[in-house]
């Protein structure tokens, strides 16, 4: 009896060793399938209802929030929406351009990481280190005034460049994930037929670690989205920071910032569903 | 064709246990169209030292002649050699994001810069060699086992090798599909392809090989004839291995 349930204990053990996924090289390999990078971001697929039922419940509270705000209360509701959506093309600009740069030098980091080269992986892992161990907002401000010094850039520009290499460093570590979550033997295929190196990853390797990696890069985007509201101490005029210079006028602090949250949250919401509904297309498509 | 010699072939792994011997001085010629079949338990090193033909693994000693080019050797172009020697695998390893049609042109093409055209009608014509004309555009997934470890060997003849290497391309297959992928490879053989195997398929070997040779723990312990080898085995451990699974 004893025997049996020390069995059972080491199988369900060995399962779960099995299911938690880590960026860790030397943690137990992760099947081929996804890598689950979680956020915190609930992504509700439909197999799983109660989330996607506390994403509707959360979903339409902030909408009908957001309506109940502007409809019975105008004054001040409506001048605030108002000026804080002038914050969101910024918002996005700066968005969508980072994740690009983060996942353009997430690439090379991941490759990188995984080279043969022992000076490029310790370069790489230099750079992933260093990123992880300093806060993004202190990096932002780092690199944003670092930047400043030396070039005659937009903040624009100098925002953009700051996350980029924020996010690239967590982009690399999922690339490196994604590139060792392909099994071993499409290399070794690869090779055996007289493809290089380079060209085996060209061909065979980046091709399928794409579609691995492609829902945990979803959630760095979304990541990133929050995130981009840090921007708002580089005077860049975001949603956060238009709210600021509101309550700056008005004084209407707690009013302003429910306002901005609503729009985060409304705006988080649909882009987590977005990337729900792209990884099971995913799916779909084998 | 081409002619393997094995010369004094040795590879340890280091291991946190320590040193794992994994296979020691090995000596074995395959002659110009020969089919040579190696047999043995598991874990004695046969794969290790098929393995290290192709420079999948790197042998720690000694020196492997393919058409008298040292493939240990430092300056040798592996590539060239991998163009040359053909490999299936065990787990078929078929890439699952292409077509069996791109998975077959791929090498080809990308190597051999063989023009697209050009490379699907090899392929087509390969295809139609292991019976598997109608798949061309499926993805493997969509294949049985048997399936893809026929597509796995056309990919491998796509470009044109001069030998082929086996490692256990049956191992992993239901019962009833390995018949198919024998066929393939006894075709192979009779068109007179230089061939290494590991196999656990006795009857292969009894009806394709020229020559079988008996690892166990690193050692190859007795080659001859596959008459010979199991009718009447010398080596005490051949002896018991043949009983266990015959």
């Amino acid at each position: 009896m004893d025997d049996k349930n020390t069995i059972e204990e080491k199988i369900r053990k060995e399962t779960l060793v099995r299911k938690a996924v880590s960026v860790d090289p030397n943690a137990a390999k992760a099947g081929p399938s996804t890598i689950q990078m979680t956020d915190g971001v609930l992504i509700p697929k439909k197999g799983e209802k109660h989330i996607l039922t506390s994403w509707r419940l959360t979903f339409f509270g902030a909408l009908v929030l957001s309506a109940i705000l502007i409809v019975f209360f105008p004054d001040p509701y409506r001048q605030i929406f108002r000026t804080c959506l002038r914050g969101l093309p910024v918002t996005f600009e700066v968005t969508i351009f980072s994740i690009i740069g983060a996942v353009i030098i997430g690439t090379f980091t991941g490759l990188g990481s995984v080279s043969k080269r022992r000076w490029i992986n310790m370069i790489c892992g230099v750079y992933v280190e260093l990123i992880r161990g300093i806060p993004l907002l202190v990096q932002l401000i780092f690199i944003y005034y670092a930047v400043g010094r030396f070039f005659h850039v937009e903040g624009l520009v100098a925002a953009i460049f700051s996350l980029s290499v924020c996010f690239g460093a967590y982009m690399g570590e999922i690339v490196r994930a994604g590139i060792q979550a392909i099994p071993k033997g499409q290399m070794e295929a690869a090779i055996a037929l007289g493809l290089s190196r380079s060209q085996a990853f060209r061909y065979i390797i980046l091709p399928q670690t794409v579609k691995v990696i492609l829902p945990a890069i979803g959630n760095e985007f979304i990541s990133m989205l929050k995130d981009s509201s840090l921007v708002s101490v580089l005077s860049l005029e975001d949603i956060l920071r238009c709210g600021r210079m509101y309550i700056s006028r008005t004084f209407l602090s707690l009013e302003t910032m429910l306002v901005v949250a609503l729009i985060y949250l409304i705006i988080t919401l649909v882009l987590s569903r977005l990337v729900g509904v792209l990884e099971e297309r995913l799916h779909k498509n084998g | 064709m081409a002619k393997i010699e094995i010369k004094d072939l040795s590879k340890d792994y280091t291991t946190p246990n320590g040193v794992l011997h994994a296979v020691k001085h090995a000596n074995l010629t395959v002659n110009d169209g020969e089919v040579v079949v190696i047999i043995g338990p598991s874990g004695s090193g046969k794969s290790t030292l098929l393995r290290c033909v192709n420079a999948l693994e790197t042998a720690t000693a000694g020196h492997i002649l393919i058409d008298g080019i040292d493939v240990t050797a430092p300056g040798t172009d592996i590539r060239q050699i991998r163009e040359e020697v053909g490999m299936v695998f065990q787990s078929f390893n078929l890439f699952p994001h292409l077509t069996v049609l791109e998975n077959i042109t791929l090498a080809p093409m990308k190597v051999k810069k063989m023009d697209k055209a050009e490379a699907e009608e090899l392929a087509r014509q390969l295809l139609k060699r292991v019976g598997l004309s109608d798949k061309a555009d499926v993805h493997p997934t969509q294949l049985s086992g048997g399936q893809q470890q026929r597509v796995a060997i056309a990919r491998s003849l796509a470009m044109k090798p001069k030998a082929m290497l086996f490692d256990e391309p049956t191992s992993a297959l239901d019962p009833e599909m390995i018949k198919e992928v024998l066929d393939v490879m006894t075709d192979l053989a009779r068109e007179g392809m230089t061939m290494l195997l590991v196999t656990h398929e006795m009857g292969f070997a009894k009806a394709a090989a020229d020559k079988v040779i008996f690892m166990d723990n690193g050692e190859i312990l007795e080659e001859g004839t596959p008459e010979k080898m199991f009718t009447s085995p010398e080596n005490p451990r051949t002896i018991d291995f043949l009983n266990h699974i015959l």
